[in-house]
């Protein structure tokens, strides 16, 4: 059976942002069909429809909603849009092509919820995107879907973008409402948990842009379609992204659960690889999931049984909620896969991925402050051909501090971005020692010479500190 | 009140407070820097990881849960165990100091906080002797952030407390983080420099030497500093503080925990209110007026010259035109002394509270912290001790009125303000008095007609109590000894009245509560060990 694209059925729709196009197509009957039932019902239909969150973590969003308090007064539903996870651009493509989809998710959502208010946090860099969402506000406004008393329900609903500056960290939940607020888009220590006190101190629901699209979806093709497609686990449809040298890099819906091989290589997705080149690494989840080892490693004469502590070809990794922590991985993430070929040297990757971390931690916790950044400059001076094999070691033991124990830091970006470096220099150590053995002997030490003469000159700060420490 | 165990130890606390303070206060040196009693919790520095005994999911057992808690965010519950002396947690720990570590400069022989400074000691305690950071060190800028406070953000080690502290107990909110991720730096806004009458205590606040006082800056290594309790004479509601002083020298002044007055905090005026004792001008020996104006006397001969000067004045009778001008700067024993002593001289001498300086309004910030407009110490000390002695009695508005029609041929005026308060209404009402007695710390215009003039001591180099505008006896300590040449009040007073022996506070004060019962009692904050803040 052949998959019928839902969330990006209207990507090649002319004027598919305007409502009454939206309308054309079936659009605003989930909304409707959502509105005659209670809204503890609508809770229950998303419940058994296993709707997992898709902004990374991939918790069941009808659950989530459970937790808010039955006798709340006041609830706000905050639509996290800020999509900065660096290969991935699914919320965008929602946003740009379909914002009344989105819309109808944060109707049926509200409602579920008992929301009078919802806030649609947006990433600062969505110029475009803020406009086009605001004006299918503006029409959904006009046509009663968002105001008092939308379809004679009684129910009313209001409707708000507010951008954000440019902060990886206002994507983690806390940190979106913080920033909502008005304040420095720190992350908040839990509990209290935004559905008991979130936004201005009051019971709040963050949803992800994709899983708040699934909604009407679910609504008007039932339960039963939902759960159908995908896995046993992860249920529904998925925007899939790719980039990276494959042929036909962007974003493809398919049902939760197709493999990473599919994904590069399928006919209805990457299509191989440009100039015939092998996958050396494959980040599947955004950077901050881990990576997995490409097709020019051998195959694993096992497949049923990863093992990520062999070389083998990773790429049969299923992209699913479950899948991949079997193959070393955090979660599935933003399912946005970027491919990285044969010929690129692995140092460039890590100086990449912790670059990112370095400059997009937020500064509150010290282990993820101070550890990222001194993984960025340990990975700076690896890639100046100045590494020891130490530094490796040292890579391992900060990427873990970072968050690999559970509760080491306030939010998830110390795991974010811990996991990817460990990941990367357990799995490409080889080609890592290999790097550095075609250094110049004493390249290391004459590179922290030049860049700290205190610590090489000091017999307690030597240069060879990292291997007598414990 | 519940029991908890942490680390094999069953520690009973108060209830909701987090396992970090139980902890604290059962005497535990548990390592954190972001934590502060007094302050919101952030739970950012991580320090204060532990581990916790939790249910299985499955089985319900309890069992060591594989994840760290932060002690400081997890509020204590009856029958939980945690434990911070395992190795996970001191692992932890020792990760933690070395990236604490990472790009701190090693100026510790410079730095003023180093002999108290917590990073010195985790690193110590908690850390490892080696580092394995070879990269080039990131160096913040040092920052002038206000009149009276100086950032080094090198050694900063971004706990936040001073931010929070201008956040919530101020409300002024001068300080903000500003850039991301390692590139932390505290500032405060353009145009805004800290400046508040609370400032001061984000100095003690800092745990390391990142927040300084220009005023101490590079003045003293902290561990030459000798500590006195004190109570701060700059306003009516008795801040309690610590005196630090070396060789016979104020060097700053600290907020001394007080759960009833001052909590964690004191005002700037009490931070910097010592340096009077340090005047040029400060007079330093007793002098009484002969025919060729005033001349030196010596102490010795000090009572008898005014006992003698009085009989002159007075004559015989129960001294109705004598008036005694009681300070409210004075202890209540000094006044309680001295009240005395006049009154068995002369039974209706008039006994007056002197001038009570008051400067604008009470001034109260968001979480409760007042700054009272009443400059004085012991306003309410020496009016209970004035309605004890009952009798002539008067205002200090009334007695000027009266002195003015000259209706008193002798008075005794006790002064010892820090500041001048000598108006020309007072000096020309005074100046009607036949025989004046001024009893002060500075020269001033009563000089001039005074026949005796007596220097008197600080509060710094005194003891006795102050009973502050709520009627809360506090004692404070005698911190440094009196200038060359002066006697301490309460000694000369003692001596007046015809005792013998050193004067004690304390012995008088069990003098005092034969009559006045309130004063049997004093109240003295419970102590905080320094690992505590």
């Amino acid at each position: 059976m052949a998959f019928e694209p839902v969330l990006m059925k209207h990507v090649n729709v002319p004027n598919s942002t305007a409502l009454t196009v939206y309308k054309s197509d079936g659009g605003y009957e989930g909304a409707a069909k959502a509105l005659k039932m209670k809204p503890d019902e609508v809770v229950d239909l998303v419940k058994q429809a296993n709707l997992r969150g898709r902004g990374g973590a991939g918790f069941p969003a009808g659950i989530k909603w459970g937790f808010l308090p039955p006798d709340r007064e006041v609830t706000y539903l905050c639509v996290n849009a800020d999509e900065s996870e660096p290969p991935t651009f699914c919320n965008r493509i929602t946003i740009e092509t379909d914002p009344h989809m989105l819309l109808e998710g944060i109707l049926i959502a509200g409602y579920a919820t008992k929301t009078t208010i919802a806030y649609i946090y947006m990433r600062g860099e969505f110029t475009e995107q803020f406009h086009i969402l605001q004006k299918a506000i503006d029409e959904a406004c006009a046509a009663g879907y968002f105001g008092k008393n939308i379809l004679g329900s009684g129910y009313d609903l209001e409707c708000y973008i507010h951008r954000g500056a440019g902060a990886y960290v206002c994507g983690e939940e806390t940190g979106l409402i913080e920033s909502l607020e008005g304040k420095r888009g720190w992350p908040r220590i839990k509990p209290p948990f935004p559905a008991v006190e979130g936004a201005f101190h009051k019971p709040t629901v963050v949803n992800n842009v994709e899983t708040l699209a699934c909604l009407p979806h679910i609504l008007t093709r039932g339960v039963e379609w939902f759960t159908s497609l995908g896995t046993e686990t992860s249920a529904g449809p998925k925007m899939y992204c790719v980039s990276g040298p494959v042929n036909r890099p962007g974003c493809y819906e398919a049902p939760l659960g197709i493999s990473c091989r599919e994904l590069i290589y399928g006919e209805d997705f990457g299509q191989g690889m440009r100039d015939g080149k092998k996958v050396k690494v494959v980040l599947p989840g955004g950077l901050s999931m881990g990576a997995l080892r490409g097709d020019m490693f051998p195959k694993n004469p096992n497949p049923d049984q990863p093992d990520p502590k062999q070389d083998y070809d990773e790429l049969d990794c299923i992209l699913d909620f479950d899948d991949v922590r079997r193959y070393d991985l955090l979660g599935l993430g933003t399912a946005a896969a970027v491919v990285v070929p044969e010929d690129v040297d692995i140092r460039e990757v890590l100086v990449n991925i912790t670059r990112f971390y370095a400059l997009e931690s937020c500064g509150q916790c010290t282990q993820c402050r101070e550890g990222t950044m001194w993984m960025y400059q340990i990975a700076q001076r690896l890639r100046a051909g100045a590494g020891r094999v130490c530094d490796l070691n040292l890579l391992v033991e900060i990427s873990q501090n970072l968050g690999m124990m559970p509760g080491l830091s306030i939010c998830g970006l110390s795991d974010g971005g811990g996991w990817p470096v460990r990941n990367l220099v357990q799995k490409f150590r080889k080609e890592f020692e290999q790097r550095i053995a075609e250094q110049g002997a004493d390249a290391a030490a004459r590179r922290i010479k030049e860049i700290n003469p205190a610590a090489y000159e000091s017999p307690i700060r030597g240069y060879q500190a990292a291997e007598v420490h414990p | 009140m519940p029991t908890i165990i942490i680390d094999g130890q069953e520690i009973k606390c108060r209830k909701g407070i987090p396992v970090l303070q139980a902890a604290l206060d059962a005497g535990m040196n548990i390592p954190h820097y972001c934590y502060h009693p007094g302050l919101s919790v952030v739970a950012s520095c991580r320090l204060c990881l532990m581990e916790m005994k939790m249910p299985h999911p499955q089985t319900r057992e309890l069992g060591w849960d594989p994840k760290l808690f932060p002690a400081c965010q997890t509020p204590v519950k009856r029958g939980m165990e945690v434990r911070f002396n395992s190795e996970k947690v001191r692992e932890s720990q020792r990760h933690l100091m070395e990236y604490y570590l990472l790009n701190h400069p090693l100026d510790c022989p410079v730095c003023d906080k180093a002999g108290e400074c917590n990073l010195q000691d985790y690193a110590e305690q908690f850390g490892s002797a080696t580092s394995r950071m070879v990269e080039q060190k990131q160096k913040n800028p040092k920052k002038d952030i206000g009149p009276h406070t100086l950032l080094y953000s090198d050694r900063c080690v971004l706990c936040k407390r001073c931010i929070r502290f201008v956040a919530e107990i101020t409300g002024t909110g001068e300080m903000a983080v500003v850039n991301r991720g390692s590139r932390n730096e505290i500032d405060v806004f353009p145009g805004m420099p800290l400046d508040n009458p609370l400032q001061g205590n984000v100095v003690d606040l800092c745990p390391v030497g990142a927040l300084l006082d220009k005023s101490f800056l590079y003045k003293q290594r902290v561990w030459l500093l000798r500590t006195t309790k004190s109570v701060s004479p700059a306003d009516s509601r008795g801040q309690t503080i610590f005196i630090d002083h070396n060789e016979n020298g104020i060097h700053r002044i600290r907020p001394r925990y007080n759960e009833r007055v001052n909590e964690w905090w004191i005002s700037d005026e009490a931070r910097f209110g010592w340096h009077h004792v340090q005047r040029e001008e400060r007079l330093d020996q007793p002098r009484v007026r002969n025919s060729d104006g005033l001349r030196p006397e010596r102490w010795e001969e000090l009572p008898q010259v005014l006992r003698q000067r009085m009989q002159t004045t007075l004559g015989e009778g129960g001294g109705s035109e004598l008036a005694l001008i009681l300070s409210p700067m004075m202890s209540c024993e000094e006044a309680w002394l001295l009240a005395k002593h006049i009154r068995e001289m002369a039974p209706e001498a008039t006994l007056v509270l002197g001038h009570v300086p008051i400067v604008g309004e009470d001034r109260t910030f968001p979480k409760g912290f007042v700054i009272k407009a009443e400059k004085c110490p012991n306003r309410r000390g020496v009016e209970t001790i004035i309605e004890h002695f009952g009798g002539n009695t008067s205002t200090w508005s009334d007695f000027l009125a009266q002195a003015v029609e000259g209706k008193f041929k002798a008075a005794c005026v006790v002064g010892g303000y820090t500041e001048e308060w000598v108006t020309k209404e007072v000096a020309a009402a005074l100046a009607k008095v036949e025989l004046l007695v001024v009893h002060d710390l500075f020269p001033s215009a009563l000089d001039e007609t005074a026949a005796i003039q007596i220097p008197s001591a600080t509060w710094a180099e005194r003891e006795g109590t102050f009973m502050n505008c709520d009627g809360l006896i506090q004692p404070f300590e005698r911190a440094i000894p009196p200038l060359e040449g002066v006697k301490a009040d309460g000694q000369f007073f003692y001596e007046l009245a015809g005792e013998t022996g050193l004067y004690r506070a304390k012995k008088v004060r069990e003098m005092m509560a034969a009559e006045l019962p309130q004063f049997a009692e004093v109240f003295i904050p419970c102590d905080v060990p320094r690992h505590a803040h």
